[in-house]
């Protein structure tokens, strides 16, 4: 229970008043109608006693009276009935609302820190009104009346006649039976005579002697003359007057005011007949009284005012009266408690009490003792319907029970505590004797009151005996209203005693469906006992304040509602119990809602929106739909940026991405248009990497070299990805996209209308005046966006800057709306947009955490991030770049000839146009000696990509070409290539179309291939230097052919050709033979492939000739059909550029040496062992070396081919080319470098390598030194039967390959070991020097002239000398054994 | 047999609750929420007594009019709580023991989850449906 203003016993003592009934006679209440108030009205300011009062109980002892307050109403004041109580206890508690500057204070409990009203006064004020209000009833005395003052006009013409009449009036009311109520105490009731007399009216003298003659009558204890209105005029302005009643009256302008008697009579039975009349709040008379009219219209105005303006000053009660005439009815009030009341008081408890004494011998013990002889084994047998009847028993008033009752009554009023405990206790037993359990409960309840305000506490607080009355008032007798006054004192009690649980129990126990009023105080009462045990039990009282806020919304209290949920938000906020969090924010929504305090509402619903509610669907769009509604009530219309921030859909403004240019075109036709940026596109950090270093290189290059250290590649996407520590640059004219992630985290879909961007615009140039906001930034509207139910939607927003400057994008402004499904209509209006209020949200991207210094490192810090602050730019060139015929699918090595269109969409020049790309080797613009002809590639369609000229089918052409003609220089292929534009600008709106070569990569696969064309303005921007355009095609390259080649040296014997064949053969010849295979298995597809030409590029070698059988054989391949080409390869002279030779197979000849063939040629890709051609280690071993060129061919094939395709029933020939290194004599070559499928799994071992052995020679190209032949006839005649050896002359030519001497053995000596050999041939020898060394200069070739011996007729292999060879500077190493030669047969015939 | 199952978190939030759906589920919530003070006070009359000796199960935390509300703390002050319909009189408080047991395991393989993390709500499956068929008996 909350604090209260007044203490226990003095609330208790309040309670419990004696109570004094007023009679007035006409002029009487007239005089006091001049302050505007009736007499009992008058004088209730000064109802509390200061002095303390005496008197002796039964027993002679003094007993002090102190505080006494007595109750002064109207004899005919009727309790009000239930409904009457009850609009009447509404209005009390409603009119006490909470202090609104109050400082609450704050309760710390566990991990919570509530603001709570320490106090209610609205339940003070509440249960002061139902006490007040309780109908005065048979079993008890406590508010019946002990007195009855009579109050005569001084005015009157015969005051005592006057007197007689009231006095008559009233024994009239309380003995003839006419009327239930008032109920009076004793039947003798106390009359005092009051004589008024009105100062400014009256004569005093005459009223001094009326006194006189009253004070004979009645004695001097039985009147009183009270003098008032001594003030003639009204109150000066200036004068302040204290209004002791304004308070008073306000409080109990609900209590049925004082009326005359005599007018009364008739009216009193008024409520019943006319239950209308209930309705009126404060009836303030009786209007069957026309008399009063006047009156009760004042009152009732009165009343109007009070209650409409609480504050104003209403009507000024006791304007006749001065602070003297306050004193005399303070005296008066005095004279008449000390001198009449208690005193009659005292007599009556000694009557009752001798009464009683003198009846306690007779009537108890006879009692008693019946009962012990006859009742004795009734009692128990009494069912529970009977203890229900006699529930009901009423007593007669004079009964002896009710006399022990009625002193216990007057005891208590009195303050005399320990006798009223004794005489409630033995009421007690007596009826509850008798069963008569309403009389009982009474006692009890008293009983305990009384011992508690027993001074000095002799006995502990009987809790039990409440517990039981409150019991029996509400079970047995259904009485509700007696048992809420017992809970109510008993929990007052037990609060005092700090048993705030057991308080907190009995109240929950007294809420009941009857009355949500009471409920809901009672249960704040309850809650307020959770909060003040000694451990708070923090939740109990925040769930009891949500059912007392529920009950209190029921009543009618939507303010107290409103507070109760509101403290009790404080508990469950932000803890994680979303359920009932958001069901307290709904109410209180709603309850600010109806209290008009739509900013509170709004917040509530806000609440619950934002948070991830677990609510269905249904419950959310309930929400949803209050929500909007509370706030387009609050929400006037008004500009833009003042619009409030809305809680839905969720912005992800991390996710935000900006995007700079224009939305990309979709392929136009034939056209299709570079590929570039756009929001769709995923952000990849690999391809990021990969586009940045391509700008890198290309500026490098546009830079002669060098890049700024300052550089930052373009991004034209910026997203959470990138990083966004600058100013991003937009081009004015140029539009810029803002795409916004909205995620709705409701299960009811969300309209969003009229969605646009916010912004602020800073313009650089002050001096232009600045136009409408469309001049500065177009800003584009999206009409309607819906984000279904859960449902993370982006939106792209555009805006079209006009001016320079510097733009903020701040947020996104919107109608927020939701949709409502109708079914009702048919179609086509099935949706329609409810309603909608217009909102907006920032967008504040929070940068990434700063992490460089210590001081950020241990703190949060976040960088900023300005991708929404775009610094707009004077207008740039803008490139467009669109590919005619580009093809999607190649075969390896297939030439393709397309277009490119170059097109400046800007109204600036564009300059330094370059391309970079990852694939090099995949496009060629041509070569500047190529003559560019701009044919239209419509024309040029179906012509081949090559060029051709024709000529005779002769053998080998040769032309020499420079690399540095094709823009190849040094070793590294460019990756950024000038495109040449005429007069190096291509002007606003102008276009290019250039041809383009491509050429099918050499792995088949898909091959991603990207394009970054660089281009600047004429005149240099400081921001932004140059602009990039980025195209990515996707090549898909299907198998072709396979060409694997390899170089062997020929054994052909010199001197037996022509002489300069003979010549060129001296320096050495080599047979090439060239393994084509169709590897591409889609028969369908490809019919076949024709070898067109073989062409050879080298320094040194050149393709000779062709060695076939038939001149003209084609060599057409189908499906996995191999061939197999041989040609003899020479070596030239000429060591200047690249020799380019080729043998063709077909009347036109292709002119290899041009574009595009040459072209890429040039760009292939570095072969895998290209690297071990360049000298690198020649100097720390030259031995190396020589022994390594003697083997070695630098001979680079290329073979052209045409393939035969069908496709949709049209047969197309496709052309292509692909190029096989041949590096060194013996090894196969592949036009595939093989290099990715060794690379397989290898379990990572982590072992020190070994170190690489130190470069030597290897065997096997150590054996490769010399070359040897033998000459010798093929058959030879011998008549063996006359001679039977026969000797043939054999020559052995050795010819050293090495260009530095070498040491040569020979020995004939040796025999082939190899069994097979054995069988074939039959021994001969050699005769002769079997052994020779000689010593072979730089390619030189010695003839040796050996004679072999055979004995009988045969067939002879004559390979058999081994021939050892040395470098001769190298004396340490051993003589290597040279390739054997091959076996050389000889037929000897017998002849 | 019981309407209400919750998982409390140490810092007195939820990390499950799962009610009969016949019934207002933010009923349940409160009633739940409420229970709280009970636990605290009994872990607070009886934890200083003896900490580790205490029992996890702390029996009737309060009746209402309708239900019976049992609690029990884990030693990781991991709250459960379980709601009963009062009219069901023939439940004994051992079995009441052995639902908590029984919720302790589950409990307990959730925790052992190594993608569970702790504080995060339980949306084990496992877990769910060991609470349905607590919840299921009763009808």
């Amino acid at each position: 229970m909350a604090q209260c203003a007044q203490s226990v016993q003095e609330f208790i003592q309040d309670s419990f008043v004696p109570m004094v009934s007023v009679l007035c006679s006409e002029d009487a209440e007239r005089v006091t109608r001049k302050n505007n108030l009736s007499f009992p009205e008058l004088l209730r300011p000064f109802c509390r006693l200061t002095s303390e009062g005496h008197l002796r109980d039964p027993n002679n002892q003094v007993v002090v009276v102190k505080g006494l307050r007595i109750s002064v109403t109207g004899v005919n004041t009727r309790s009000p009935n239930s409904g009457e109580v009850r609009k009447l206890l509404s209005q009390a508690v409603s009119g006490c609302q909470p202090p609104e500057g109050l400082p609450a204070n704050v309760i710390t409990a566990g991990d919570y820190d509530l603001n709570i009203s320490a106090t209610t006064p609205w339940f003070e004020a509440y249960r002061e009104n139902f006490l007040q209000s309780m109908p005065a009833s048979d079993h008890e005395f406590l508010n019946h009346y002990l007195a009855c003052m009579l109050v005569v006009s001084s005015r009157e013409a015969v005051p005592t006649e006057q007197f007689l009449k009231l006095s008559q009036e009233q024994h009239r009311i309380q003995h003839s039976g006419e009327y239930t109520y008032p109920k009076w105490f004793i039947p003798n009731t106390l009359k005092y005579y009051v004589l008024l007399h009105d100062i400014s009216d009256g004569d005093e003298q005459r009223a001094d002697s009326v006194y006189e003659d009253m004070k004979q009558r009645y004695g001097t204890q039985g009147c009183y003359l009270l003098k008032i209105n001594s003030r003639t005029g009204a109150a000066g302005p200036d004068e302040q007057m204290p209004d002791p009643w304004s308070q008073y009256l306000q409080k109990t302008n609900i209590h049925s005011p004082v009326s005359q008697f005599t007018s009364s009579i008739q009216a009193r039975v008024l409520p019943a007949i006319h239950p209308l009349k209930l309705e009126q709040s404060a009836d303030p008379g009786f209007p069957g009284n026309p008399s009063k009219a006047v009156n009760s219209a004042d009152t009732a105005r009165t009343q109007k005012q009070g209650s409409v303006t609480p504050g104003a000053a209403p009507t000024a009660h006791g304007a006749c009266l001065t602070l003297n005439d306050h004193d005399r009815i303070r005296q008066f009030i005095q004279e008449f408690t000390f001198r009449g009341l208690l005193p009659h008081i005292e007599k009556n408890i000694r009557q009752l009490n001798d009464q009683l004494v003198s009846r306690k011998g007779l009537s108890r013990s006879l009692f008693s003792a019946t009962k012990k002889w006859f009742g004795g084994g009734k009692v128990p047998e009494k069912s529970i319907a009977e203890l229900k009847n006699t529930a009901g028993l009423l007593y007669p008033p004079e009964a002896p029970e009710l006399q022990i009752r009625k002193m216990a009554d007057l005891c208590f009023l009195v303050q005399h505590y320990e006798l009223a405990y004794s005489c409630y206790h033995t009421a007690k037993k007596d009826f509850l004797s008798d069963q008569a359990m309403l009389y009982a409960a009474g006692s009890l309840e008293m009983a305990a009151v009384s011992a508690f305000l027993q001074s000095g506490a002799p006995r502990p607080y009987p809790a039990h005996y409440m517990e039981t009355a409150i019991q029996t008032y509400r079970d047995v007798c259904k009485n509700m209203v007696l048992a809420e006054r017992c809970a109510l004192l008993s929990a007052e009690v037990l609060k005092s005693q700090a048993k705030y649980s057991d308080a907190a129990t009995l109240l929950i126990k007294m809420t009941s469906e009857d009355s949500d009023l009471r409920s809901a105080l009672l249960l704040e009462q309850a809650a307020h006992c959770f909060i003040n045990m000694r451990s708070p039990m923090v939740r109990k009282f925040a769930f009891h304040m949500i059912l007392s806020g529920h009950r209190y919304s029921k009543a009618g209290q939507k303010r107290h509602a409103l507070r109760c949920y509101c403290q009790a938000m404080q508990v469950y906020k932000g803890k994680g119990w979303t359920l009932a969090e958001d069901h307290i924010n709904f109410t209180i929504g709603r309850q600010s809602f109806t209290l008009r305090q739509p900013e509170n509402a709004v917040a509530a619903f806000r609440h619950i929106l934002i948070n991830d509610s677990k609510q269905t669907a249904t419950q959310q769009s309930a929400f949803l739909r209050e929500y909007l509604y509370v706030y387009k009530s609050l929400s006037q219309p008004s500009n833009e940026g003042s619009l409030p921030q809305l809680p839905l859909p969720c912005v992800h403004s991390a996710q935000t991405r900006v995007f700079f240019g224009h939305e990309p075109r979709l392929a136009e036709g034939e056209k299709q248009a570079a590929t570039h940026v756009w929001l769709d596109q995923e952000f990849d950090q690999e391809q990021a990497q990969l586009w940045a270093e391509l700008e890198e290189q290309v500026v490098a290059v546009a830079n002669r070299g060098s890049v700024h250290i300052s550089f930052q590649p373009t991004q034209y996407c910026l997203s959470s990805h990138t990083e966004n520590l600058r100013y991003p640059f937009a081009v004015v004219e140029e539009p810029m996209f803002v795409e916004v992630v909205f995620r709705n985290p409701l299960k009811v879909p969300l309209v969003l209308s009229d969605l646009s961007l916010l912004w602020k615009f800073t313009t650089k140039d002050f001096s232009k005046p600045q136009g409408a906001l469309n001049d500065i930034i177009s800003t584009e509207v999206i009409p309607e966006f819906t984000v279904g139910l859960e449902e993370t939607k982006v939106a792209r927003l555009k805006l079209l800057p006009h001016k320079t400057g510097e733009l903020h994008v701040l947020g996104i402004v919107y109608n927020l709306g939701t949709r409502e499904e109708d079914n009702s209509a048919s179609e086509g209006i099935t949706q329609k947009l409810l309603m909608f209020v217009r909102g907006r949200q920032d967008l504040e991207i929070q940068g990434p955490r700063l992490n460089v210094t210590k001081e950020e490192k241990t703190s949060v810090r976040h960088g900023p991030d300005r991708r929404l602050d775009p610094i707009i730019t004077p207008p740039m060139p803008l490139l467009e770049v669109f590919f005619i015929n580009f093809p999607t699918g190649l075969l390896c090595g297939e030439i393709r000839k397309a277009w490119v269109e170059f097109v400046n969409v800007s109204a600036v020049p564009l300059a330094g146009l370059r391309v970079a790309s990852t694939h090099p080797e995949f496009f060629t613009f041509g070569s500047a000696t190529a003559d560019l002809t701009p044919v239209t590639p419509t024309a040029a369609e179906h012509c081949s990509a090559y060029k051709t000229m024709v000529t005779p089918p002769s053998d080998a052409a040769v032309t020499l070409v420079s690399p540095a003609a094709f823009g190849i220089t040094g070793d590294n292929r460019p990756t950024v290539v000038e495109i040449p534009l005429t007069g190096g600008v291509l002007g606003p709106g102008e276009a290019l179309q250039i041809p383009l070569w491509l050429r099918g990569p050499d792995r088949e696969g898909v091959h991603e291939i990207s394009f970054l064309f660089y281009y600047e303005g004429l005149e240099k921007n400081a921001k932004l230097g140059h602009r990039v355009l980025r195209h990515k095609a996707v090549i898909c390259a299907s198998r072709s052919l396979s060409v694997r080649a390899t170089a062997c040296r020929s054994n052909t014997l010199p001197g037996r050709g022509k002489r300069d064949e003979r010549e060129e053969e001296r320096s050495g010849s080599m047979l090439v033979f060239v393994d084509v295979e169709n590897i591409n298995t889609s028969e369908a597809g490809v019919r076949e492939f024709h070898i067109v030409q073989v062409s050879s590029s080298s320094r040194q070698w050149r393709l000779h000739k062709y060695i076939r059988e038939n001149k003209m054989q084609k060599i057409h391949l189908a499906s996995r059909e191999r061939g197999k080409l041989c040609f003899r390869a020479t070596r030239c002279r000429t060591q200047e550029g690249e020799t380019d030779s080729c043998t063709k197979f077909c009347q036109l000849t292709i002119v290899s040496s041009t574009t595009p063939c040459a072209d890429f040629f040039f760009r292939r890709g570095p072969p895998s062992e290209r690297q071990s051609l360049t000298p690198a280690n020649s100097t720390d071993d030259s031995m190396t070396s020589i022994v390594r060129k003697c083997s070695e061919v630098e001979l680079d094939i290329i073979v052209l081919w045409k393939a035969y395709v069908v496709e949709d029933n049209k047969q197309l020939i496709l052309e292509g080319q692909l190029h096989v290194a041949l590096q060194t004599i013996g090894k196969e070559a592949c036009s595939l470098s093989q290099k990715e499928e060794a690379q397989e799994m290898v379990l990572l071992k982590f072992k020190p390598d070994l170190p690489p052995p130190a470069s030597r020679p290897s065997l096997e190209q150590l054996s490769h030194l010399i070359k040897t032949c033998l000459h010798y006839p093929e058959s030879y005649d011998h008549p063996f039967p006359q001679k039977s050896l026969c000797m043939v002359p054999v020559t052995l030519t050795l010819s050293n390959c090495s260009l530095a001497q070498v040491d040569v053995i020979i020995d004939l000596r040796h025999k082939t070991t190899s069994p097979e050999s054995l069988e074939v041939h039959g021994s001969f020898t050699w005769l002769g020097q079997t052994q020779y060394k000689l010593q072979l200069r730089p390619q030189e070739v010695h003839g040796l002239s050996l004679k072999a011996c055979f004995f009988q007729a045969g067939v002879y292999n004559l390979g058999t000398p081994r021939v050892f060879a040395k470098l001769a500077q190298s004396g340490t190493m051993c003589e290597t054994s040279q390739q054997s030669a091959m076996p050389a047969l000889i037929i000897i015939n017998s002849v | 047999m019981a309407v209400c199952v919750a998982v409390i978190a140490k810092e007195n939030y939820p990390l499950y609750i799962r009610s009969v759906p016949s019934q207002s589920e933010l009923k349940f919530h409160y009633t739940v929420h409420t229970s709280l003070d009970v636990v605290e006070e009994k872990i607070s009359t009886a934890g200083k007594a003896m900490a580790e000796q205490r029992e996890l199960y702390l029996g009737l935390l309060y009746p209402t009019e309708d239900y019976k509300v049992y609690g029990y703390v884990t030693n990781s002050k991991v709250k459960f709580v379980i709601v009963v319909d009062s009219s069901n009189t023939s439940l004994r408080d051992n079995e009441i023991r052995s639902m908590f047991r029984k919720l302790h395991n589950s409990f307990t393989d959730v925790m052992c989850n190594p993608f569970y993390n702790p504080g995060d709500p339980i949306q084990s499956r496992a877990f769910d449906s060991m609470v349905s068929a607590m919840m299921v008996q009763s009808s």
